[in-house]
């Protein structure tokens, strides 16, 4: 599932090189306001020493912050271990990093001022605040807070959140709140990102400039592990009256919030789409195939009420639909076959069949996935613990696809975007340490054997730092305690599927708006944080809701979109849309995917794609593998076998595409066989006027219009036509059409 | 050319090459400032993904201890004071006709990211795992291929068999993706699929197809840039691939079959001989960058093993395409290159679960193979210290590399592109080339 920016599970993001956040960091050059400045007896270092080195990027993941730290001095990346930075200045290298006779021939001083050759370049010079405030503290004894000290709460921005307008300037200020009450201005010692720096671009020193185009942006603020938002918008700057907006089609919830965010950004959304249009999105979404001639011809002749909604449960409930969405599942869930052996990874891919074909509701999938146990030949969920073998690699996975935060930074420092630390990480990987295996021929990589999944008695995990045994602990709430035998997965999916969760509903109806929509309320799909908000809070918030009352029913929560007035809308800009690429006041154009294109040209020429060791009516959404061979598959992109995971998928065109549409052999072939569609409509009675209508339905899924059919009449009518390579030339033009490539 | 680069110059000069060295570049700046034109080079990059070690490459350590220095011996070139792997024989017989590098150095030590920073000059913006397929700048194939347009429809670039890991275009968008070609050269029945009109459609009902589709084809287009509409991505592609199949010359360029047997011998007949000299035959053509693929260089196990079977064939194809380019005039103009994401570990360590050692990932220091393209050869650029730890002598960063070679290609590496969202973003961030090379 979710083709566009697929990020690969275990490939997500590990903290070594934070470069974008060091550049930031390295530029503020302006000196450090302290509005209750620490005179020279009182600075202490988690106070006043440490907020330095991550604002001269001295620990960023580039220089020393690295895990093995540069040229034997390590920090802690961002400074998110007092101790061990301290000890690293202090203590380590028997102290060699400072003088205290002379403090102003320290190393640590000499290194960031160049006096000494420094791989990192100067950081400051002995005139800057930074170089004063070390020599003082350095002087002052090396002093460190105690617990008497005011110790860092949290940090806000000032002033409140607000819109802005086109080639605005605005300053944000940055106060560290403490627990004495006292407060400090850090502004010019945060790292600050904007999440879309077109629209709004935040300095190193605060200062904000929108961009000249409408849109949204959230800006983060960091300061010594705490964060903080500030999002705005750049609305149009021409005032849409309320009454559009209020005499705009709606059908359900999804219309009303879509129309509240884009009222507040002065834009309209685009007209509806035609019949015809809508039909071949719901059968190319809900199910992955064209619709056929008939059906578009049955839809059209359908005057009974409530006609979209019985449409889509009926699209919904044929038996491509399973097949479909397994398929999408299966990009994210296959492994290498490889790695676990064929018939572990076939289990899976049948496991996902069976769930679609029943229509499991969604928390019963994510519960058999995350408590599964058996065998990897019986139970195609256990394949995925075979796949991911060590606590680490599937607390990774599941939180990643099931509850959209990517937690794989925290497993090796705190994550420099949330708040999760490594003790998160691993109080969520606890809940696997007695995933017991049992089997044989288990070395990767080429391993065939049966292997059986179960919970033992015995597990734990530990701190990697603290060496620390972790009890199983949830991202947020109160847990109830784990029984004794009791499988601790148990547990956790308890927690996953408790009323009150706050991230596996909204992670999950995001997953599903992208596949159907094109884009995500939070793109990337599978990263849902704070820094990193959601076009539209409210509507993703609803849909949660909405799929909790529905029972966790995919079909029930399809239904929902597909007959909303959002999914209706023509691509076709208008006057105020046109820059909108995340608000979905449009239809957005997408290229068929690899599989559905393949489908496709198998159902217009009537002459299936073959597989090598698959039945001949095998369609390519079946198959089980990518290793599968296929050149119309590898030319469209589907995910790259040879990388692992291998989930990546591209959207977009390239010329290798168009050149097999336009001259693939397997593709001419089809297209003139004898039997198949072209040689069938030739041989048939018909008037050059039925063929024409014909394949347009079955391509385009629409009539041709007047002057189409004329045309291509007076083609026919040309002397000396050869009807069948009239019919066949036609078929050739019309696949190798974006009309027939894209979902408009 | 700038002050500050003769400043460099002298330092280079002081630091360890010889005074001949320095007149040539002085006299190379001259030529520089006065404005001669230099003829734009086209480039055969042999990507040996993976990491391929150094030692046991370009860098041989005799002198350090055995667990550094590993099982081979190095052997003298024909140019004195270089010697490389005893396993390259070949190429130690024209060492006079390429460079080694080897100080360039990052601290990007996993294969995405380091494939990343060596492909496009940047590091990645934001932390990448190791198995990541990342893309946050254009590689230099594509920037090659969208400034470097190649004559009759070609594609710009070229890959063989597969992309590498961030060898594609990122935001200068599909159209400038490479252009793969995935069968094997080495088979006699192998074509370049899909670039030739299917034999039963005589051309003129090719052309007919031509014009019955733009009869059909009537989705309305998007112009806004701001829509970004993907079909037209679509157009372009398809346009460019109409071109191609029509034009004789590019067709030409993909018949390897028409090459005389003693050459195809000479390359070596198996997959990565063959895919050298198509390279060469399609940079014969006028195509700007030629990425060839050559996986499998992530040796953290059974180091010497594999690469005593492979080093030979590897050394008679490379330097075959070299000699070759030579021998026929093209290697002024025509840049080949060998390297990969970044060296490996000094010392040979053996993983748990595996019996033969092998070396592991290490970004501190690597070799690179640059040979034509104007860059004189026989000499070595920088150096690692003793043990190979790290580079200690004229110490360079990828950006030094990779601006060096849109040097060379005729593209200036301190210019600006944007993104289409408008964003500004400079093509190499430090667009100093390798001096020495120019």
């Amino acid at each position: 599932m979710i083709s566009r920016q697929a990020s690969s599970i275990q490939s997500a993001v590990c903290l070594t090189g934070l470069v974008a956040l060091h550049a930031l960091t390295c530029l503020g050059s302006e000196p450090v306001v302290t509005e209750n400045a620490s005179t020279a007896s009182t600075l202490k270092f988690e106070l006043d020493i440490q907020p330095i080195l991550t604002a001269r990027g001295c620990n960023s993941g580039p220089c020393h912050g690295k895990a093995r730290g540069q040229n034997g001095f390590a920090l802690s990346l961002l400074g998110f271990d007092a101790n061990m930075d301290f000890e690293a200045i202090v203590k380590n290298s028997r102290g060699r990093r400072l003088s205290f006779a002379s403090p102003n021939e320290s190393l640590i001083l000499n290194k960031a001022t160049g006096k000494q050759p420094h791989g990192g370049g100067i950081r400051f010079t002995e005139s800057d605040e930074e170089y004063r405030l070390l020599m003082n503290w350095i002087q002052g004894g090396v002093a460190r807070t105690t617990d008497a000290d005011p110790k860092l709460l949290r940090i806000s921005v000032s002033p409140d959140p607000h819109s802005m307008i086109a080639l605005e300037q605005e300053s944000l200020t940055v106060t560290a709140t403490y627990n004495d009450g006292s407060s400090r201005n850090v502004t010019q010692m945060c790292a600050f990102q904007s999440n879309e720096p077109t629209i709004v671009s935040i300095a190193p020193n605060g200062k904000l400039q929108a961009g000249a185009l409408p849109g949204e942006a959230t800006i983060m603020a960091r300061y010594m592990g705490k964060i903080a938002t500030w999002s705005t918008a750049v609305p149009r700057p021409y005032p849409v009256p309320n009454a559009e907006y209020e005499a705009l089609p709606r059908n359900n919830f999804i219309d009303d919030l879509v129309y509240n965010k884009l009222s507040t950004l002065n834009v309209l959304p685009s007209r509806t789409c035609s019949d015809s249009q809508y039909v071949r999105r719901l059968f190319l979404d809900a199910i992955g195939r064209l619709p056929k001639p008939e059906e578009l011809a049955a839809y059209e002749l359908d005057t009974e009420p409530n006609k979209r909604s019985r449409w889509v449960k009926s699209v919904l409930d044929r038996p491509e639909y399973a097949d479909f969405w397994a398929n999408k599942w299966a990009d994210l869930l296959r492994p290498n076959p490889y790695r676990v052996g064929i018939k572990a990874t076939y289990s899976l891919d049948a496991w996902l069949r069976d769930a679609f074909r029943k229509n499991l509701p969604y928390d019963d999938f994510v519960r058999q996935i995350v408590t599964a146990q058996g065998s990897t030949w019986r139970n195609g969920a256990v394949t995925i613990f075979r796949d991911r073998r060590e606590p680490e690699e599937i607390t990774t996975m599941v939180s990643q696809l099931f509850l959209g935060v990517r937690l794989e930074c925290a497993k090796c420092h705190q994550h420099p975007f949330e708040v999760y630390s490594q003790a998160d990480f691993y109080g969520m990987a606890a809940y696997f340490a007695k995933v017991g295996y049992k089997g044989t021929g288990l070395s990767p990589p080429i391993s065939g054997g049966e292997e059986i999944v179960f919970a033992k008695e015995n597990g734990d995990v530990k701190h990697p730092l603290t060496n620390q045994v972790l009890p199983p602990k949830a991202l947020s709430g109160m847990v109830q305690p784990i029984q004794p035998k009791q499988d601790p997965r148990v547990s956790l999916a308890d927690w996953m599927l408790s009323a009150d969760n706050p991230y596996v509903a909204r992670a999950a109806v995001n997953r599903i708006w992208a596949e159907v929509i094109g884009v995500g309320i939070v793109e990337p799909v599978d990263d849902l944080r704070a820094t990193n908000p959601p076009s539209n809070d409210a509507l993703l918030s609803a849909l949660a809701s909405h799929f909790r009352e529905v029972g966790f029913d995919p079909k029930k929560l399809l239904h929902t979109i597909f007959t909303s007035q959002v999914y209706a809308l023509s691509s076709q800009p208008n006057e105020s849309n046109a820059a909108d690429a995340r608000n979905f006041s449009r239809h957005y154009r997408r290229r068929l995917k690899a599989e559905v294109l393949s489908d496709a040209i198998s159902d217009v020429t009537l002459q299936n794609e073959e597989f090598d060791g698959m039945p001949k009516e095998t369609r390519a959404m079946q198959l089980w593998t990518h290793r599968t061979n296929s050149e119309l598959l590898d030319a469209f992109a589907r995910p790259d076998p040879n990388q692992d995971p291998p989930c990546e998928r591209v959207v977009g065109t390239s010329m290798t595409q168009t050149l097999h549409l336009m001259n693939a052999n397997h593709i001419q072939k089809r297209i003139a066989a004898d039997g198949g569609r072209c040689d069938q409509l030739a041989k048939s009675e018909k008037d050059a006027a039925t063929i024409v209508s014909e394949l347009y339905l079955t391509i385009f899924n629409r009539k041709p219009d007047e002057s189409e059919r004329s045309l291509l009449e007076a083609e026919f009518a040309k002397p000396n036509t050869d009807r069948r390579r009239m019919v066949e030339d036609i078929m050739w033009s019309m696949l190798n059409s974006p009309e027939f490539l894209y979902l408009d | 050319m700038l002050r500050r680069s003769y400043l460099q110059l002298g330092l280079a000069g002081l630091a360890g090459g010889n005074f001949l060295d320095l007149l040539a570049m002085r006299k190379a700046s001259a030529s520089d400032k006065a404005g001669g034109a230099k003829p734009k080079s086209n480039c055969i990059l042999i990507w040996m993904d993976g990491g391929p070690t150094h030692f046991e490459t370009f860098d041989p350590k005799p002198e350090a201890p055995v667990e550094i220095r590993g099982e081979f011996r190095p052997i003298e070139t024909n140019v004195s004071g270089i010697r490389i792997c005893e396993h390259m024989p070949k190429l130690a017989k024209v060492a006079d006709k390429y460079a080694i590098i080897r100080s360039v150095c990052h601290n990007q030590a996993n294969h995405g990211a380091g494939n990343h920073y060596m492909m496009t000059g940047a590091p990645p913006r934001i932390p990448v795992g190791c198995g990541a397929f990342v893309s946050f700048h254009p590689s230099l194939g594509s920037v090659a291929a969208m400034e470097r347009p190649a004559p009759h429809g070609m594609p710009g670039y070229f890959t063989m068999p597969s992309m590498s890991r961030s060898g594609g275009p990122n935001f200068l968008g599909a159209k400038y993706a490479p252009f793969v070609v995935a069968n094997d050269p080495n088979n006699e029945q192998f074509r370049v699929r899909d670039v030739e009109v299917p034999k039963d459609l005589l051309s003129e009902r090719f052309g007919k197809r031509q014009d019955l589709r733009r009869l059909v084809d009537r989705l309305p287009r998007y112009s806004d840039p701001q829509v970004s509409d993907p079909v037209s991505a679509y157009d372009e592609n398809f346009q460019q691939g109409y071109d191609l199949v029509m034009t004789p010359e590019a067709q030409k360029a993909f018949d390897i079959h028409s090459e005389p047997a003693a050459i195809r011998e000479a390359y070596g007949r198996n997959s990565f001989g063959q895919r050298a000299l198509l390279a060469r035959r399609l940079v014969d053509a006028g195509v700007p960058f030629v990425t060839i693929y050559d996986g499998g260089w992530d040796h953290h196990s059974d180091l010497f093993g594999a690469l005593k079977k492979r080093l030979p064939t590897w050394d008679q194809t490379v330097a075959t395409l070299i000699n070759d380019l030579d021998q026929r005039g093209m290697l002024e103009t025509t840049m080949v290159i060998a390297l990969g994401e970044f060296g490996r570990t000094p010392k040979i360590s053996t993983l748990a679960g595996q019996t033969k050692p092998g070396r592991d990932h290490w970004a501190n220091a690597m070799s690179i193979l640059f040979a034509g393209g104007g860059t004189r050869g026989g000499q070595v650029v920088g150096a690692t210290d003793r043990q190979g730890h790290s580079a200690s002598e004229r110490v360079l960063s990828p950006e030094n590399y990779v601006s060096t070679v849109y040097r060379k290609l005729g593209i200036d590496p301190s210019k600006i592109y944007y993104t289409p969202s408008g964003r500004p973003t400079h093509l190499v961030s430090d667009h100093t080339p390798i001096q020495e090379l120019m």
